[in-house]
């Protein structure tokens, strides 16, 4: 079959807007550079005000929820932050890193790489926003009755969907269940993690408890953070681990890091 | 996304103590003294000077070695689907990246994985040939090809927005008649799943003077070769790349900071206005 009598290319002369919206960040122009500001206002605030009166912590979340938060807030969100500083040197964003440093990869690259592997929905950014959404739909039902619908399952399969919430290595991860601990005795409004954190009790004879994704997700909800931009929240706050690591082996030799023997190399 | 069974309460490491220090490849490898082994071939006896870089690109993306003219086609429609314009969202990292000075690897990667996105780059393409493939079985099943364009328009409020027909920025593709052309020049025949989409672009064409896309071309063509939707998308995940780094090159071999520099005000501020910080 032949082209047929098509449309002739033209342009749609779609009406785009002539400049860039943003509701985040304000640069007011120095009175002789266009280019140069004088000031910059975050969500209206001053950031050497900002510099000088309050934490990173407190000018992170301004940055994604426009509002500064309260000091409880804060206090949770700094808790989460250390709890994911560092996915350890097991987690494969982290060896992304480590290979980068030890390949000798330029140093700019180390961060790149290893956060875009530290994306991936296997235990990492991309399971937050699901089990994000996994949390906002269930969290006001009993979780009992989340517990049975999950066994029931679609067609009596006994596969279950809980994103951010399962087992690694065939059996439940320890460390997350006693951030959530110590998170839980922090004041402010913990919902959501409340909620999980029952479910996991529930599931734990399914060896199913928190990962760190879950624990990302169920205190990420509490403060107010949208489930696609945790996607980022979650890379953001392991970039320390990812890039530290990398750079502990840039300087190093690549017989550094083990190298697979031949023999333990199998083409099947 | 994470999946348990419900039956999974013993601690069961074994699948993970068989694989440590240990690599089990599907793929080859290379063992020095004996030679670079992909898919079984003998990479520097059977493939170089013999085979096109592209018949590796798909051996290494499918595990099937291609013939000469299917790779050949698919260089053809990667030169379709990345041009050096950096108006183009991925190209315009490739010239923001050279105008900040970034290595041309770094704006190439960086170009690339702006293309894995819903709108443009290669997952359009996996998302083409899971319709043309959904509506070949439509098709079969005994719709009528009027029912699955009705059907898909109903999905967007009666308009022909259907994966691999119309087309953002511009009306018409001059693509697809450049990869028509390069189809018949390699002898390769129109089969089941371009005819439909031939049959939905005529209806396009009368109801809503729309035509098929490079992308509906493309998936089509691909599915009558016997390409998954998978597939399609591994070998063209890098399709990008060229465009990326002419955008790159361009800026980079200027001042630094002169692709489109803006002023302060070239931003519209809408957020809240300067306010005292509380104590």
């Amino acid at each position: 079959m032949s082209s047929q009598n098509r449309t002739k290319v033209k342009s749609r002369k779609e009406a785009f807007v002539e400049k860039t919206e943003t509701r985040i960040w304000y640069e007011e122009p120095s009175n002789d550079n266009p280019y140069i500001t004088k000031s910059n206002h975050c969500h209206g605030y001053d950031i050497l005000e900002l510099a000088k009166k309050r934490s990173f912590v407190d000018v992170l979340y301004l940055l994604f929820r426009g509002e500064l938060p309260t000091a409880e807030n804060a206090k949770i969100l700094e808790h989460l932050m250390i709890a994911l500083i560092n996915p350890g040197p097991r987690h494969p964003a982290t060896r992304a890193a480590m290979n980068t440093g030890i390949g000798k990869t330029d140093p700019a690259h180390i961060l790149p790489i290893g956060l875009t592997i530290m994306g991936g929905e296997h235990s990492g950014a991309s399971e937050v926003e699901p089990s994000m959404r996994f949390l906002r739909k269930n969290r006001k039902k009993p979780v009992n009755e989340v517990v049975d619908i999950l066994r029931r399952g679609k067609n009596n399969s006994e596969e279950l969907l809980t994103p951010g919430f399962g087992s690694k290595f065939g059996s439940v991860e320890i460390l997350p269940q006693k951030f959530v601990d110590q998170i839980l005795q922090l004041p402010g409004d913990h919902q959501t993690l409340e909620w999980a954190n029952e479910f996991c009790k529930r599931m734990n004879t399914f060896n199913i408890s928190w990962l760190p994704t879950g624990l990302a997700a169920a205190v990420l909800s509490d403060l107010g953070f949208q489930p696609r931009t945790c996607i980022g929240i979650f890379q953001l706050l392991s970039a320390p681990g990812l890039l530290a690591h990398g750079m502990e082996l840039a300087n190093k030799p690549v017989t550094a890091m083990p190298f697979i023997s031949d023999e333990n190399y199998v083409i099947e | 996304m994470k999946t348990m069974s419900l039956n999974d309460k013993k601690i069961n490491t074994e699948i993970w103590d068989s694989n440590r220090n240990i690599i089990k490849s599907h793929k080859g490898g290379w063992f020095p003294g004996k030679g670079v082994f992909s898919h079984g071939y003998n990479m520097m006896e059977d493939f170089v000077g013999k085979k096109s870089y592209m018949q590796i690109v798909l051996l290494n993306a499918t595990g099937r070695l291609p013939d000469r003219k299917i790779a050949d086609w698919f260089e053809a429609i990667h030169i379709c689907l990345s041009w050096p314009d950096p108006r183009i969202w991925c190209n315009q990292i490739g010239a923001l990246a050279g105008t900040s000075r970034t290595s041309v690897v770094a704006a190439t990667v960086t170009g690339v994985l702006a293309s894995d996105s819903r709108a443009y780059g290669a997952k359009t393409i996996k998302a083409g040939l899971e319709f043309i493939q959904y509506a070949y079985s439509q098709y079969t099943s005994g719709k009528t090809v009027e029912e699955i364009v009705t059907t898909e328009c109903a999905k967007h409020a009666g308009k022909p927005y259907i994966m691999g027909f119309a087309r953002p920025i511009a009306k018409g593709d001059e693509r697809v008649d450049a990869m028509e052309r390069t189809t018949r020049n390699l002898g390769i025949e129109v089969g089941k799943h371009l005819e439909l989409a031939y049959k939905i672009e005529k209806i396009l064409l009368e109801k809503f003077d729309e035509s098929m896309n490079i992308n509906g071309y493309m998936s089509a063509f691909l599915s009558d070769n016997g390409f998954t939707p998978d597939e399609a998308y591994r070998i063209c995940s890098v399709v990008v790349a060229s465009g990326v780094t002419a955008c790159y090159v361009d800026s980079k071999d200027k001042e630094a900071d002169t692709f489109l520099p803006l002023h302060c005000s070239d931003i519209k501020y809408t957020g809240k206005a300067p306010r005292d910080l509380p104590d």
